[in-house]
């Protein structure tokens, strides 16, 4: 990072300390709350997964390594940035899906007021987190790539959607289960 | 061969969005000097056999820089880059190995703007960077937050920075007054502050001041309840819409003016409050503000006021009912919020705090506090004959809050005195049953002894004229045995018949003696009669 980057890093670091310490404290609780009712909304937008998507069924691989390192802070980054991932699929054009606008819109709704939440908490801790240069983040950022071509490639048809959202599904029960531990 | 071209130094890749430039410096002779690229890339940050290729676009260039866009795809992975300078046939060394992960290094571009200046206030459009490129290195452009920088023409002086959503509007402004300004996207979790777009100055119009407006448009909200109040500057009637906004629409780039619902039960009311509650969920939050509408169908919109359910909200007191028992104080906790207390306490991970104190005369005594995460407390260590006073007030510590202290519930605690005169009661009590229930009990078995030892263990002995029936076991309880009567009959003269006569007599005195004459038998039990004359004849034999 050049010199003008090192200022900004500073000011933004001196101006979000006090901030963020104030705000944290319920954001654990909160996160459990939006990943049980984000599950519970997922599974309320569609109907059971069809018969006929089987066969186009994919295996994304999901990094499970990168909810298992040593330390808290990165795995709450970690979570964070796989909610803005999910948040940004859901934002893509749905029309073939035919789900519940509701269900999608309070699902969406959740997600986003985490992240929001969470940014402004992690910023002070992101420190370390950044310069390691995590090579989890990119495992993660590779991951939705690829599930973000394969919506492409399938045009946004109602199989890719669907497989999508299991996939979706697969990914926050397993933040799930991570939450409850920590 | 041998050559003497000095290689490149300082070999740098500068990143914006998926432009990449390469740049070097080079310190030698430049006269008809050359340079080429080669790049490799890494599929995983372990493996080591990727090939140099040559990096095309920078291939027998003539300056220190090359526009490398088109070969580096890989964004979220290591690329290796490397230059050397060349004339004619020589060639210098490779300069020394630049390594990036594109992501990590690039730079955030600058945003489109749109203005719209009216009625005082600047509407702007900001659409993200790469906004209709196909290839992207920002993938989540809904990430972006923007920052405004926007200041006053003519005082060169200051300027004010803030965050903005991608469809704004900027009303605190002066009217008729030149503002410039200029926007940036960050990415916030990497730090990144991109560039900012150009500057753009725009004149604000004449403000037209619109008395139809709802004012001081403010939540309350009490036990998940919500209510939204509001002020009517115009004196005559107006009717009102109360309108909600999902709260993440406004961060998506489309116009979500036309997304905002109304409340229902809050269309078309005169009232200047509105119950909302149907509308929201915990998880998510929500922009709400009333449009008012006058008679002649002039419509005009509030301020926005952003909900978030569980900040907003204040969790009311909860219910105490008090019990006591010895010296034990039972504290009930009913917790706040009625049907949706379970709910609350779910979402809060509710506590209670529990104030107790004496209530005497003077009113110096000291509060004591202690606090439990269930519905039920107790309290002991009480002194007895006391007035004790209790209240309750439940909190969260997660989101810092707390509720007014619910009433004041009093208690006294019984006598001490009494205790001891319960004890000699209960003693005397239990002595006199004891003595009602022992001394029957006692006579009872003093008599049943009697009787066992007089059928047992008789004191008397039969007399001495019937010595010849005492082995046999005489008892006026047990059934005789059946003996041989040996009917006698002595033959002698008259004289001695009379004595006969009386030897019969006798006898059947004797007789009747020795049998059971019936009267003291039981009718019933034969069987039983029947064995002890077994055991008795066989006592004979």
């Amino acid at each position: 990072m050049n010199a003008f980057g090192l200022i900004q890093f500073g000011l933004i670091l001196l101006c979000t300390t006090t901030i963020s310490s104030l705000r944290c404290n319920h954001l654990p609780l909160q996160q459990r709350k939006v990943i049980e009712n984000s599950l519970q909304l997922l599974d309320k937008m569609g109907k059971k997964f069809p018969q006929q998507c089987l066969r186009e069924k994919m295996s994304f691989r999901f990094p499970e390594q990168v909810l298992k390192p040593r330390q808290k802070e990165t795995v709450k980054v970690a979570i964070e940035e796989i909610f803005q991932h999910i948040f940004s699929i859901f934002s893509k054009n749905l029309t073939l899906a035919a789900w519940d606008g509701t269900a999608l819109e309070q699902f969406q709704n959740g997600l986003y007021q985490q992240i929001e939440q969470l940014e402004a908490c992690v910023i002070k801790k992101q420190t370390h987190y950044f310069q390691s240069k995590e090579v989890n983040r990119l495992k993660l950022k590779k991951y939705f790539q690829k599930i973000d071509c394969f919506l492409k490639d399938k045009q946004h048809s109602l199989c890719s959607w669907e497989i999508s959202r299991a996939e979706m599904r697969r990914c926050l029960q397993l933040i799930d289960k991570v939450i409850r531990k920590l | 061969g041998q050559t003497n071209l000095k290689s490149p130094q300082d070999v740098q890749v500068y990143v914006v969005n998926t432009n990449f430039t390469l740049r070097w410096n080079y310190t030698g002779n430049d006269t008809s000097v050359t340079f080429s690229a080669e790049y490799q890339w890494f599929e995983d940050f372990d493996s080591n056999a990727a090939e140099w290729q040559k990096l095309p676009g920078c291939q027998n260039v003539t300056g220190t820089e090359c526009d490398v866009s088109s070969a580096i795809t890989k964004y979220y992975n290591t690329n290796h880059v490397r230059v050397r300078a060349e004339r004619r046939e020589e060639v210098s060394p490779w300069s020394s190995i630049f390594e990036m992960i594109p992501y990590y290094i690039a730079q955030i571009g600058p945003p489109g703007i749109q203005l719209q200046s009216t009625n005082g206030v600047i509407k702007i459009k900001v659409s993200p960077p790469e906004a209709n490129q196909v290839r992207k290195m920002w993938v989540n452009h809904l990430s972006f937050k923007y920052n405004l920088v926007i200041w006053e023409n003519s005082s060169s002086a200051e300027f004010r920075t803030q965050r903005i959503f991608p469809t704004a509007i900027i009303d605190d402004l002066a009217p008729d007054t030149t503002y410039c300004l200029k926007v940036q996207a960050t990415l916030r979790l990497m730090m990144k502050d991109g560039l900012f777009s150009p500057v753009r100055c725009v004149k604000t119009t004449r403000k037209v001041n619109n008395l139809h407006c709802a004012t001081n448009v403010s939540v309350h909200a009490l036990n998940m309840k919500f209510h939204l109040h509001w002020n009517n500057q115009y004196q005559q009637h107006m009717s009102y819409n109360v309108q909600y906004l999902i709260g993440y629409l406004k961060e998506l780039h489309d116009d979500y003016s036309l997304k905002w619902l109304n409340v229902p039960g809050c269309e078309n009311i005169t009232d200047t409050q509105c119950n909302f509650s149907s509308v929201i969920t915990t998880t998510g939050f929500y922009y709400l503000r009333v449009q008012a509408m006058s008679e002649y169908n002039k419509s005009c919109l509030s301020n926005e006021v952003k909900i978030e359910p569980l900040v907003t909200n204040e969790i009311g007191p909860p219910g105490v009912k008090v019990d006591i028992s010895d010296l034990l104080l039972h504290i009930q906790i009913s917790p706040p919020g009625g049907s949706e207390s379970e709910f609350m306490r779910d979402n809060y991970d509710l506590s209670y705090r529990i104030l107790y104190w004496k209530n005497s005369s003077n009113n110096e005594e000291e509060i004591q506090v202690k606090e439990i995460k269930q519905t039920i407390g107790t309290v002991s260590d009480l002194t007895p004959a006391t007035w004790y006073c209790v209240k309750v007030q439940a909190f969260t510590e997660v989101y810092n809050k707390s509720s007014h202290y619910s009433k004041e519930e009093c208690i006294k605690t019984p006598e001490g005195k009494i205790l001891p005169l319960i004890i000699l009661v209960t003693f005397v009590t239990a002595l006199i049953a004891v003595l009602i229930v022992a001394t029957p009990l006692g006579f009872v078995l003093y008599h049943a002894y009697n009787k066992i030892k007089y059928v047992f263990f008789p004191s008397c002995q039969p007399p001495l004229n019937m010595e010849g029936f005492g082995r046999h076991f005489f008892s006026p309880y047990l059934p005789a045995t059946e003996e041989q009567i040996e009917n006698c009959s002595v033959i002698e003269p008259i004289i001695t018949e009379e004595v006969n006569k009386i030897d019969f007599k006798d006898y059947k005195h004797s007789k009747q003696s020795n049998r059971d004459s019936g009267n003291y038998s039981n009718d019933d039990d034969n069987s039983g009669s029947k064995v002890s004359e077994e055991t008795l004849e066989k006592e004979i034999v």
